[in-house]
């Protein structure tokens, strides 16, 4: 596999597919189904074939396996520069498993010019492969845009009643966050430029990371990648198109809302924010801090009183993510660790949980809390599995969403041992919320509406299980294993300590 | 080179008009020949324009120097005429408007065009403008039985004259302040940068006369009339074709033969850069007409376009080649914007409301497919022609650094909110149910050529901008 560019096979592959996709012709649904299937399980094949590629990195001094790297625009220096690490290959793995799984989850529900759809969503899949691989801030951009346009048509299209206010709001708030950042992107270039008199590797990642000398423009261009990146996450107080955009998206769109596109975020600030302008970063980690805290307390405040299904777990994003944020700005092995796999282990259980409240819906067309109650009486395999996810999401030892929260928490003592316990009392709060939810839809006596619905509320069918198994599998095993994920993604942390600690002094 | 071959170019765009008028004497009202022959000109006049390349050359006694800017501007213009000439000829048919005055006026136009971009000294750069702008006051009445066509050609004429007046009144002042005409000559008479009465009065003057050209807040007021009442490939043309001829003539004023006023005058452009972004945004914002939005949007786009011209004041070569850059990209995506306008007017009389748009996608997918890669290159997504060139132009800002980047983040917010307007475009197109009846769509064999040219160049700047790096680079190397 060595000579082969794995990296651009791996992101254009599903390109390729969306191409061959758009070609069928319209009135065969389930030739279209089965080819985007196909298309988006051979890249979870070849992302799994890579993976072995990544083992031996850290004993060869390599940062990144498989680089691929040729010039693209000279003039300016940008490459087409691609590069895998721990952390980016977990991510990738992530994308590529969704990517099938929302595939799958969207046979019954998508009914509707289904050839549209998958061929966006395989353009999707490129452009979030493209982010987590690209290492070249122009490539990164480009793609990090690219990705905007088919979850823009995904929701817009597909979406609920108010799908088109949601999706604008989504288009625009990501909108405003880049393109601040382009502008980052290119003052730091420039600055490259002026300062070696080259455009050579002036957009490079590996180049620029460790050159930007100038303290006011390390805060300015922080400040506007970090507006992107927190936009993205989203944090606290940039988080309002979430809930939007979750509850009118179909429910593939929400997992992959949730289960990659909330990730890119995250993995800017680890891989491109905080390396490049250090300095920036540490000037801004108190407020990072305390907007992390915010988000995780008000996310679970304000999804207790949630009354839709879909809108609650959308707010428990909010919170859960705010432990991704928290554990990057504790600058130390736990609290990075615990990001990184709160972020994978989100990934998991939250697509999950979009993914059962779809299966509800698509039996109920309802979210609404307060018309439920004594689900589980009817259908009690879904009542388990719900019960599964909703545990894992609570944070229940033994399985994955433990191990992330709890390391961040403890990065987060070891830096501020006052902020960790602010954040510690939402450990109780989720747990309000997910098993108060839990309470009022699946026990006690059956609710008037889902009795009226008779023999419309039946249980998940096998093909349904096929999309939560692999999920709640690897919650299972990244619970009791974590260390599996920790040590893939070691060198990754450490190369990120080692240029945030660079910033302490300018 | 022979001043002959330095010339020749123009000659053979000339030599062109006239071919065409004179065989619609000989065999009237044809709808295609006049066509084949201004577009057998146009490769005629491109292939000597490619040979030219290289070196400059001076001919007409020093007045028209060509060289790689003539060249890189006048293939922009040959490309943004071919495409309005495989456009328009079906759509004017339909209404019964001759094919054959519409060809030969626009390539009179390109001479012009070619004319400014060649000018050595005011009065041929004059000449080339009034040259270039005349053929617009005839082309924005063209369809004369309408009131809306009549109201806005008149409109765009009396204000255009009017403007025209006020830079030639600011260009004889600069000719008596700095004695001479030449461009260069009045750089090295004012390399000092000091100021007098005269030439502070001169500026505004050029400023205002410059402004109203490119329709720059606040001398904007004719674009939307003008726009909307033009037949759609005519409008087309008008938005793209005359604005890119007027921002060489900015080129030329301001980058050449002020150059050295640089710190006089950026501060008055940046502030009106800003507002026509802004205004033009915020304005597009609200129409539900089409033709008007993308009247209004194309005001935003001079304001992009304006931030070169800063950069470029502030000594950022970036800045030039940008505007060069971003010319082409805003060529390509507008015709193209403004190509699928036409196609969905397939019925006389049809109009261009937004909701005329909905459901395009299912009715149409492939056209619908190329509306969407123009809207978004002109919101700026990458990969196309419009993310890239408003990359450039922000580089160029930022790397004047200063105030000017500032400039920087003002274009990007804009950008922003152009967003919006263009998204809602394509929710129309996708998101909604279709209108019936809906529009009448009528893609004809020469449409279609003309959208597909549109979208090459719309695509192909955004992939490979490399070529066209390297050619704007040249177009300006001293």
């Amino acid at each position: 596999m060595s000579g082969l560019p794995v990296l651009s096979l791996l992101i254009f592959l599903p390109l390729a597919g969306a191409l061959a996709v758009s070609l069928l012709p319209s009135s065969r649904p389930g030739v279209i189904r089965a080819a985007a299937l196909g298309v988006s399980l051979a890249t979870f094949a070849l992302s799994l074939l890579m993976l072995p590629g990544l083992a031996g990195l850290g004993s060869t001094g390599a940062e990144f396996a498989y680089v691929e790297q040729a010039s693209w625009i000279p003039a300016f220096g940008i490459t087409y520069h691609l590069g895998v690490d721990g952390l980016s290959g977990s991510l990738v793995v992530l994308t590529t498993l969704l990517s099938w799984i929302c595939i799958l989850a969207s046979f019954g529900p998508i009914q509707a010019r289904v050839k549209e759809y998958f061929v966006s969503f395989l353009i999707l899949e490129t452009g979030m492969l493209g982010v987590f691989l690209a290492l070249d801030l122009f490539l990164f951009y480009i793609f990090w845009e690219v990705v905007l346009v088919p979850m823009y048509l995904i929701i817009g299209i597909w979406g609920g009643a108010d799908r088109i206010y949601a999706t604008i709001k989504f288009v625009l708030y990501t909108l405003v966050g880049s393109l601040l950042m382009l502008v980052a992107i290119l003052a730091t270039a420039f600055a490259h430029q002026a300062a070696t008199g080259s455009w050579e590797g002036a957009f490079d990642l590996l180049a620029l990371r460790g050159s930007v000398g100038d303290p006011t423009l390390q805060v300015l261009a922080f400040g506007a990648f970090a507006l992107a990146f927190a936009i993205k996450v989203p944090m606290f107080p940039f988080h309002t198109w979430l809930p939007d955009a979750h509850v009118q998206a179909p429910t593939a769109g929400s997992v992959i809302l949730a289960g990659v596109l909330l990730k890119l975020g995250g993995y800017g600030f680890i891989r491109f924010a905080v390396p490049l302008f250090p300095y920036g970063a540490q000037a801004f980690a108190p407020i990072m801090v305390a907007l992390s805290v915010v988000a995780i307390i008000y996310g679970a405040l304000v999804a207790i009183v949630q009354t839709d299904l879909k809108k609650l777990i959308a707010y428990s994003s909010v919170s859960h993510m705010g432990f991704v944020t928290l554990g990057i700005f504790s600058f130390n092995q736990q609290g990075v660790d615990g990001a990184i796999l709160q972020m994978l282990n989100h990934g998991l259980i939250t697509s999950g949980l979009f993914l059962l409240v779809g299966i509800g819906y698509e039996r109920t067309h309802d979210r609404e809390i307060a018309k439920m109650g004594g689900w589980a009486a009817r259908t009690p395999v879904y009542a388990a599995l719900f019960g599964f996810f909703l545990f894992a999401s609570v944070g229940l030892p033994g399985l994955s969403g433990f191990a992330g929260e709890f390391l961040v928490l403890l990065g987060a003592f070891l830096a501020s041992p006052m902020v960790a316990g602010a954040a510690a009392i939402v450990m109780v709060l989720g747990a309000v919320y997910l098993l108060w939810m839990y309470q009022r839809v699946f026990t006690g006596p059956l609710s008037p509406f889902l009795d009226g619905l008779g023999t419309h509320l039946t249980d998940v069918t096998p093909t349904e299980i096929l999309t939560l198994a692999p999920l709640a599998a690897m919650i299972v095993t990244f619970g009791v294993l974590p260390s599996i994920l920790t040590s893939s993604f070691a060198q990754s942390v450490g190369t990120f300590l080692l240029y945030a600690a660079s910033g302490v002094q300018p | 080179m022979s001043e002959l071959t330095a010339i020749a170019p123009l000659l053979v765009v000339l030599g062109g008009a006239m071919l065409v008028l004179v065989s619609d004497m000989i065999t009237p009202g044809r709808r295609y020949a006049p066509v084949a022959l201004a577009l057998a000109a146009l490769g005629g006049a491109s292939a000597l324009l490619l040979q030219q390349g290289g070196a400059n050359a001076s001919a007409l006694g020093g007045a028209f120097v060509a060289g790689p800017f003539v060249a890189y501007l006048g293939l922009l213009g040959a490309s943004i005429l071919s495409i309005t000439l495989l456009v328009a000829p079906d759509h004017l048919a339909l209404r019964r408007y001759p094919s054959a005055e519409f060809a030969a006026t626009i390539l009179v136009a390109l001479s012009g065009a070619i004319l400014v971009a060649a000018a050595a000294d005011l009065v041929t750069l004059f000449i080339g403008l009034e040259l270039m702008v005349i053929p617009g006051y005839l082309l924005a009445g063209f369809a004369k039985r309408d009131s809306l066509s009549t109201e806005g050609a008149v409109k765009y004429f009396l204000l255009g004259s009017f403007s025209s007046a006020i830079l030639l009144f600011g260009i004889v002042l600069l000719w008596g302040s700095a004695k001479t005409a030449s461009l260069d000559g009045i750089a090295a008479a004012f390399a000092s940068g000091a100021s007098t009465p005269a030439l502070a009065i001169a500026l505004a003057m050029i400023t205002t006369g410059v402004a109203f050209k490119i329709a720059a807040v606040p001398f904007h007021y004719w674009t939307p009339d003008a726009y909307q009442g033009s037949p759609t490939p005519i409008t087309g043309y008008l938005s793209v074709g005359p604005k890119v001829g007027a921002f060489v003539l900015a080129t030329k004023l301001y980058l050449v033969a002020l150059l050295p006023l640089a710190a006089t005058w950026m501060p008055v452009i940046a502030l009106l850069a800003a507002a026509t972004m802004t205004l033009g945004n915020l304005v597009a914002l609200t129409q539900s007409n089409l033709k008007r939005m993308l009247a209004y949007s194309s005001i935003a786009h001079t304001g992009y376009l304006m931030v070169g011209l800063v950069a470029a004041g502030a000594g950022e070569r970036a800045g030039i080649s940008g505007i060069l850059f971003y010319a082409a990209a805003y060529a390509f995506m507008n015709l193209g914007a403004f190509a699928v306008l036409t196609a969905i007017q397939g019925a006389a009389g049809a109009t261009t409301q937004l909701s005329d748009l909905s459901g395009l996608g299912r009715r149409h997918p492939g056209l619908a497919l190329l509306a969407s890669v123009f809207l978004l290159s002109l919101i700026g997504i990458p990969p196309t022609a419009g993310f890239f060139a408003k990359t450039y132009v922000i580089l160029a800002a930022v790397q004047a650094g200063g105030w000017v980047a500032l400039l920087a983040i003002v274009a990007v917010l804009n950008a922003a909110v152009a967003a919006f307007y263009y998204l809602r475009v394509i929710v129309y197109l996708f998101m909604r149910e279709p209108a019936s009846p809906g529009p009448e769509v009528a893609t004809p064999p020469l449409l279609r050529a003309g959208l597909l040219l549109a979208a090459v160049g719309t695509v192909a700047l955004g992939l490979a901008p490399t070529p066209w790096i390297e050619a704007v680079v040249r177009a300006i190397a001293p």
